[in-house]
């Protein structure tokens, strides 16, 4: 298998930045998000406290268990939950302050919220519903046409809401969301309800949103590989605590050593090429300077379209998917191998989770304890990790069109 | 469609818009008012028939307000604005009176009301009939209406009171028992004799001197602001020609029956 | 004055009378009602119970009482007297006054059950796209709940037409102003007048029957169409 140069990746990852900046003009101002949460929210069976600052500049996804309190945290920062005491401020701007008793209410606040019910209006079709959001602010940057475009709406348009699928449901909320040009758009697990199939294709819709019109966004889910496709940070709110933000894979990594999840690499690599005749995408992992490695995942796309050549796709591979040999695993038909240096070993009743490390990129292998010691693992061996091709996931959507 | 029916509705906003406006209008525009009559229901049919003779009836704009002698007693109280009062008893006409809400000495017996024997499901020939009697017997209520509290006393008088008085249906007031009777619901009754003169049934009049006169008096309301005009009708009612049409109705005129009995104290 | 003429206008102030007492109701009764749908409290209840008083209270008791208010003795009634410069009592503005408080409930009531289905969903929808408290009522609420309006605006109309204890007391049943077709009505059956009764209430019957099954049919169309399939 040839390896692609890394002149050309570069050469494509600018193509790609290039056209995603032509396509729409933005002010500095919405490009970036300061947040800043200093309150307390006392319920009758728990309280939520944050006392921190938030910089969102894509999108920031919040994660944490149902009943963990994160959506009362969106509707705090939306201006639903009135009862919410301390301080909260957006880009420098008070939204509210209990001391001085200031409550800039919601509608005033130009945030945007998607939720998990959609809450379209029933009485107005889709285009209605977007007029809605449009109709009510001043500086007409966005166009309904647009919009419709980018959501794939055009053809659903006259629509009655009522009528639409779950998937269609959910664009036409983010449409209408996005036409009120907010300066930040909060999504309340706006796919929960969604099979995984309409549940990629939407996060690659909304990625390409973001992307297109370089607005923050605070994405909250209880699904990590979800918010590991879409977000390039996050924050984790568990029994009304709310962690600081830290970047996306670091974050999910550090999960991993509580035992709360599954334990799991998050990585982003290049998509290089498509190979067809193998029925294999190849990603690369840069390692060194000038040298990279390859890491195989069924193919992405059936066509000869190129167009994610040098791309980035986020990655999650399942600790309990990869598997530690001492030797070179060169008979083998697991085609993804990479040698690795053992960091840390924790052990637990049955498994040991072993960290390693290939460069700067960190891997998680869940091995059992019965191998750990077999194998006499201990830190700072050499050793090589190797995975199936099925083993890497991805929420990229490998259709070409929606049919959700 | 929608749109269609959207528009009905709107229409039909502005018209209740309107209504409400132009109604608050003509209340205030309202400055020459007409002579209000109030009457007791009872009377009032009669009291049409005895204006049709009124002289210079196309000059007097009046207006004929009737409801029960006691809920027109408690609008006057309270203010009504009405300038003559007709009602079918004495008492309330008292009453007003001791409140000092009459013009003095405008208190007068206008007629003096009958009770009959009726029934709508058969022929009667005598009172004696009540003797054998075993069914319903209709009449109002003795406590509240005259036209019940004679009834009572005539039949006291004809010693049938123990026996019919587990067999009385009564009514609140005497137009109550009478449509009891009509509508057959109750074969027997004892009603207003000028019932059933207006509504040409046939019945058997109980003497007069069976019971206590029941005095209708009517008295000129002090608030009047036409109190002239008022005196006038008063004067009309109990003038001898319409006395005489009282007493074809079905009343007995003042003169007669002052001769039996001092009502007027 | 001939007895049709009188029926007539009779007419005219019963349709007065409903139209102003409808209007009325519906701008004191629409807060009332989200108020009620919105308020969470223990005294709530005790509200809701004030509002279906006149479901219980007898109107002659109800117009018994507010005769002692609007008589010009009475402290309500000086207020007005001295404020408009016109009595209270026995006026048009009196048993306006008196239909409103007889048909509150029938106004409140299915206005506060369709604010309480509605929920606040749609109106933080709303307000995330910008819309101000006002705005959502009419861009929202208003036409999410057209038919409970629709509704309540047949019934306290419908109500006020067919009043008569409240009216028979407090208008003191003067024509032209406070004399309406229900008290024409029982005028013509009080003194044996047979014939215009019958005709009375014929014609009220059948105008009543056509509004409602106008407004039914106003509510089924509204209703209806949020499930009817639109052409593509």
């Amino acid at each position: 298998m040839s390896t692609m140069t890394k002149s050309n990746i570069i050469s494509s990852q600018q193509n790609h930045l290039s056209s995603t900046q032509a396509t729409i003009d933005n002010s500095d101002d919405a490009a970036l998000s300061e947040l800043t949460l200093a309150f307390k929210l006392a319920f009758n069976h728990f309280e939520i406290t944050s006392n921190q600052s938030i910089r969102i500049s894509a999108i920031t996804g919040i994660y944490g268990d149902s009943g963990s309190g994160k959506s009362t945290l969106l509707r705090v920062i939306a201006g639903l939950e009135h009862r919410a005491k301390g301080q909260l401020s957006l880009n420098g701007k008070s939204l509210q302050n209990s001391e001085n008793k200031c409550f800039i209410k919601a509608e005033n606040r130009q945030i945007g919220l998607v939720f998990q019910d959609s809450r379209l209006f029933p009485h107005l079709s889709v285009y209605g519903n977007l007029a809605y959001g449009a109709k009510r602010q001043t500086n007409h940057k966005l166009t309904i046409e647009k919009v419709l475009t980018l959501t794939q709406l055009t053809k659903l348009q006259h629509q009655n809401v009522t009528q639409l699928s779950g998937g269609e449901k959910q664009r036409v909320s983010i449409a209408r969301a996005l036409l009120a040009e907010p300066k930040l758009l909060l999504l309340d697990e706006p796919f929960s309800a969604l099979d995984k199939t309409t549940k990629s294709q939407m996060l690659t819709i909304l990625k390409a949103i973001q992307q297109q019109l370089q607005l923050p966004m605070l994405y909250v889910s209880h699904s990590l590989s979800e918010l590991q496709y879409i977000a390039d940070q996050l924050v984790v709110v568990s029994a009304g605590k709310i962690s600081p933000s830290a970047p996306i894979h670091q974050a999910i990594h550090d999960l991993n050593s509580l035992g709360e999840t599954s334990p799991k690499t998050s990585l982003s690599l290049i998509i290089a090429e498509h190979l067809p005749d193998y029925g294999l995408t190849r990603l690369s992992l840069p390692i060194a300077q000038g040298s990279n490695h390859s890491i195989y995942l069924p193919i992405l796309e059936q066509s000869n379209d190129q167009r994610l050549i040098g791309q980035l796709l986020p990655c999650i591979i399942y600790a309990r998917d990869i598997s530690i040999s001492t030797t070179k695993p060169e008979h083998s038909s697991i085609v993804n191998h990479l040698s690795a240096n053992i960091i840390a070993i924790q052990h637990s009743k049955t498994n040991a989770l072993v960290t390693l490390e290939t460069g700067e990129q960190k891997f998680y292998a869940q091995i059992s304890l019965w191998s750990a010691i077999r194998m006499e693992l201990t830190t700072q061996a050499r050793v090589f990790i190797q995975f199936k091709a099925n083993a890497v996931h991805s929420y990229h959507n490998t259709e070409q069109t929606i049919h959700a | 469609m929608p749109n269609l029916i959207q528009k009905i509705i709107l229409l039909f906003v502005i018209w209740l818009a309107s209504q409400a406006s132009c109604a608050f209008a003509v209340e205030k525009s309202k400055q020459t008012k007409p002579l209000r009559i109030a009457v007791a229901a009872n009377f009032a049919q009669t009291l049409k028939l005895l204006l049709a003779d009124l002289p210079n009836k196309e000059k007097i704009n009046y207006q004929i307000i009737s409801a029960a002698t006691g809920t027109l007693y408690q609008q006057i109280k309270h203010g009504a604005p009405f300038d003559i009062f007709l009602s079918a008893d004495a008492t309330r006409p008292k009453l007003l009176e001791q409140e000092k809400l009459i013009i003095a000495n405008s208190r007068k017996t206008y007629a003096f009301g009958q009770i009959a024997l009726w029934s709508a499901t058969q022929q009667l020939n005598s009172l004696n009939e009540l003797k054998s009697y075993s069914n319903k017997l209709a009449i109002a209520n003795p406590y509240t209406a005259p036209y019940g509290k004679a009834a009572q006393q005539a039949l006291q008088h004809l010693s049938l009171w123990p026996q019919l008085k587990n067999q009385l249906v009564t009514g609140i007031n005497i137009n109550q028992t009478f449509q009891q009777v009509r509508s057959q619901a109750v074969p027997f009754g004892i009603v207003a004799y000028s019932q059933l003169v207006i509504n040409k049934y046939q019945g058997i009049i109980i003497p007069p001197e069976y019971y206590q006169p029941i005095a209708q008096q009517l008295v000129i309301i002090k608030a009047s602001q036409q109190v002239k005009l008022a005196q006038q009708v008063s004067d009309f009612i109990l003038q001898v020609s319409s006395q005489h049409k009282l007493q074809q109705l079905g009343y007995l005129p003042i003169k007669s029956r002052q001769e039996h009995s001092k009502v007027n104290e | 004055m001939t007895d049709i003429s009188s029926d007539l206008l009779a007419l005219i102030t019963t349709l007065k009378m409903a139209a102003v007492t409808t209007v009325i109701l519906l701008i004191i009764g629409t807060p009332l009602a989200w108020y009620l749908a919105k308020w969470q409290s223990r005294f709530k209840v005790f509200f809701e119970a004030v509002v279906a008083l006149p479901l219980v209270l007898p109107p002659t008791v109800l117009g018994f009482y507010l005769l002692l208010a609007f008589s010009p003795s009475s402290l309500p009634g000086q207020i007005w007297q001295s404020a408009t410069g016109s009595q209270l009592a026995f006026s048009f503005s009196a048993i306006v006054i008196g239909s409103v408080l007889y048909s509150l409930p029938f106004v409140v009531q299915p206005l506060q059950k369709a604010f309480e289905q509605l929920g606040d969903q749609h109106l933080e929808a709303a307000a995330m796209l910008g819309a101000g408290p006002i705005d959502r009522f009419f861009s929202i609420v208003l036409p999410l709940t057209k038919a409970s309006f629709i509704t309540a605006t047949a019934l306290g109309f419908a109500h006020t037409v067919g009043e008569f204890g409240v009216v028979l007391m407090i208008g003191g049943n003067i024509p032209g102003e406070t004399r309406v077709l229900s008290i024409a009505l029982f005028d013509h059956v009080e003194s044996f007048n047979y014939a215009n009764a019958h005709l009375l209430s014929a014609g009220l019957l059948i105008a009543s029957l056509l509004l409602l099954s106008f407004v039914y049919l106003l509510g089924n169309n509204f209703t209806s169409k949020q499930h009817r399939p639109t052409k593509l």
